[in-house]
């Protein structure tokens, strides 16, 4: 057979066969009552009731789909995928002092948890001290209080942190660049070298910046710089460590959607890139550890096909413009969370079903790990029995319903093939819009990353307040009577132990040290050097996270973000 | 017949909590409704809160906490403005408020809490019926 007579993977004959049929059908279809005006995906691309061949014509089987583990990775960043290691089971956990989610952890490990996922309190991850006045109120509060070093000792004790991969939820750079190098200092003292501890840490500027929008944060640059601070220490000093989790996930949290979640992250990631060549790394330095962090939301297929077309557009990005020689700098690999925005308060067990359809969405789409969401999450921090229930989640997902038997198991559907392509056209089109007004760090300084977050939020909101969204016990199928009384986790005393804890360590440790310690951070700051260098030393004198911040805003000022 | 009365309403998020979708689409929603409304962003104390709230002749505040703080924080709202004179600001609140602390939050006086999932028309509804025309 002549190339002449073929389209992509089909003859060109019986392509336009299809196409004729396709026609003839819809014009009995179209004689027919449809259900809903338009059918769309929850980020508004249209959907049509049938798909066919000729729905992606052009697919090229080796070009645009490929193996797992090879060129454009549409199925997958390993050879094997599940059938070689299921994806990790990795739970988030924290709340109160160390002392306690130290137990949690614990607990989530004996459970059968593949890692840990640690999370910070708010206080943590905005650079205050737990006994800060700003603090007062949130000490404890959704995630655990990290201060000092100290507390880095006691949140991993017994744990064994060169033998299973942690992820350091810092959100912010200016959290991160505290609490990343006291996890690295403590590493040091149990005697692991550095480049022995896997994981990840979040650290995203647009944490700080433009997804939680307060005033008096890092500038824009500021920030950029501490995250780029952390990749380029990484990758010289800690090689199996990814330094920063491009947070996609919290991005639509904040209400973006699917389109913006991904060209968002990967504009972020672009400019990492620039940013670590201009400091004389090599791309295969450092790309195979840039590591995502994506969203599960509700619709299904769109969520599949979104994790398919990123991995594609960003195997082909990285080729053309940085020509890496390894190939694992090509491959986008993430971790996903269940979508908490889609959670309801009212009737918390419908979530049980939620999260398990995100999850499978996550799974299905090739995910490397997993975070499903506690049933409980729109009202309270997770207690015991709703991270038990979200983790079994994962459990029945990955050995009862064998779909990790093989790979990538929705290929070569039509509607799937349809969507990833068009899911890639759209992202690619956000992305060269923000790569026209300059780039990531100037379109946040504008604020137009703030106005798009902020627009697609309030257009979600009308999509459910006009029903066109369905939410099952918000705008349809809701009860008068809560059937099931959900119980309200308590989060232990804070601020009063980490008071007493900072009282102390203040008293106790050598003043002179600690001082020449944030001075060497300011030195650093001035000669505008490696941050992460300096402050695995730094912390060891047990300064804390909020005297660390201060100099740091010392030095690069603060920043009022616009408030949309 | 008097022009009938814009609110004014200072929507503010105290703490350091970061989750500020629903404070800032309530203020939209507000707005659109023809309210003024002025919106704080995160990391405000009850005292920044209560400053801003007299100083712009607010109506009323509306407080999105997400954090399991709020009866801290209220308390210490409720206080300050009854220090300063100014308990005639109805506060109001939304976020992750469990059902069991709305009874002892309205006994220190704050109005009504607004769960996940409102529907901000019923918040345009609630202000326009309570507050004074």
């Amino acid at each position: 057979m002549s190339g002449e007579n073929n389209k992509g993977l089909y003859r060109t004959d019986a392509l336009a066969e299809i196409e004729k049929r396709v026609k003839n059908w819809q014009e009995t279809y179209s004689k027919e009552r449809e259900r809903l005006e338009t059918f769309t995906t929850l980020s508004g691309l249209k959907v049509l009731p049938l798909y066919t061949p000729a729905s992606a014509p052009n697919l090229d089987y080796l070009k645009d789909l490929g193996f797992p583990g090879e060129e454009p990775f549409v199925r997958g960043v390993h050879p094997t995928m599940y059938r070689g290691r299921a994806w990790t089971q990795r739970q988030l956990a924290g709340y109160g002092p160390a002392e306690e989610t130290n137990k949690r952890y614990r607990f989530l490990l004996d459970a059968g948890a593949g890692g840990i996922n640690g999370v910070f309190d708010y206080p943590t991850l905005r650079g205050y001290d737990s006994d800060d006045p700003e603090a007062y109120a949130d000490a404890g509060r959704g995630g655990v209080a990290i201060d000092t070093i100290e507390d880095m000792d006691t949140l991993f004790a017994g744990i064994p942190i060169d033998q299973i991969t942690i992820s350091l939820v810092t959100c912010q750079p200016i959290c991160n660049i505290s609490v990343q190098s006291m996890f690295f200092a403590n590493a040091q003292a149990r005697g692991i070298p550095l480049n022995h501890v896997s994981g990840t840490s979040q650290n995203d500027f647009l944490m700080e910046t433009a997804v939680s929008i307060a005033p008096g944060v890092l500038p824009p640059r500021g920030s950029f710089k501490l995250c780029c601070d952390a990749i380029e220490f990484c990758a010289r000093s800690a090689k199996r460590w990814n330094p920063v989790s491009f947070a996609g996930y919290n991005y639509r949290e904040a209400g973006c959607n699917a389109f913006q979640e991904i060209a968002f992250v990967m504009a972020n990631a672009l400019a990492c890139i620039e940013e670590m060549l201009r400091r004389g790394l090599k791309i295969d330095d450092f790309a195979p550890r840039l590591s995502f962090f994506f969203s599960a939301h509700n619709d299904f297929f769109e969520e599949i096909c979104k994790y398919r077309a990123a991995r594609r557009l960003w195997s082909r990005l990285i080729r053309d413009r940085f020509k890496p020689e390894n190939l694992r700098s090509r491959a986008l690999r993430f971790h996903v969370q269940t979508a908490g925005a889609a959670l309801t308060a009212q009737q918390p067990l419908n979530n049980i079903s939620r999260s398990a359809f995100h999850a499978m969405a996550a799974a299905l789409g090739g995910a490397q790990s997993i975070h499903v969401d506690g049933f409980d999450e729109a009202l309270c921090n997770p207690t015991e029995l709703s991270s038990l229930t979200a983790l079994r989640t994962q459990q029945i997902l990955q050995l009862e319903t064998r779909i990790t038997h093989t790979i990538d198991p929705l290929a070569g559907s039509y509607f799937v093939e349809n969507l990833t392509n068009e899911m890639e056209e759209r992202i690619t089109g956000l992305l060269e819009e923000i790569e026209s007004i300059g780039g990531i760090v100037k379109a946040v300084e504008d604020g137009w990353i703030h106005r798009a977050i902020s627009d697609s939020a309030y257009e979600d909101q009308k999509g459910v307040e006009s029903g066109e969204i369905p939410v099952v016990g918000i705008n349809c199928y809701r009860v008068s009577e809560e059937p099931y009384k959900a119980e309200i986790f308590a989060i232990p005393e804070t601020l009063a132990v980490q008071s007493a804890k900072l009282k102390r360590i203040r008293a106790e440790r050598n003043a002179g040290q600690a001082q020449s310690a944030l001075d060497d951070i300011k030195r650093c700051c001035e000669r505008d050097g490696n941050l992460m260098e300096v402050m695995v030393e730094s912390v060891k004198a047990r300064v804390s996270e909020g005297e660390v911040s201060r100099t740091i805003k010392g030095f690069y000022g603060t920043w009022n973000p616009p408030l949309f | 017949m008097s022009p009938k009365k814009t609110f004014r309403i200072l929507i503010a998020k105290p703490g350091l909590d970061g989750h500020d979708r629903g404070a800032k689409v309530v203020a939209r929603a507000l707005s659109n409704a023809g309210m003024e409304v002025i919106y704080s962003g995160l990391h405000q104390t009850p005292e920044q809160i209560v400053n801003t709230a007299i100083d712009e002749d607010v109506d009323a505040v509306g407080l999105s906490i997400l954090s399991g703080a709020h009866n801290t924080i209220f308390a210490r709202v409720m206080k300050l403005l009854k220090e300063k004179g100014a308990s005639d600001i109805l506060v109001f609140g939304g976020g992750t408020i469990h059902r069991n602390d709305w009874a002892p939050l309205e006994a220190m006086g704050v109005g009504r809490i607004f769960s996940p999932g409102t529907d901000t028309r019923e918040i345009v509804t609630y202000l326009v019926e309570t507050l004074p025309h």
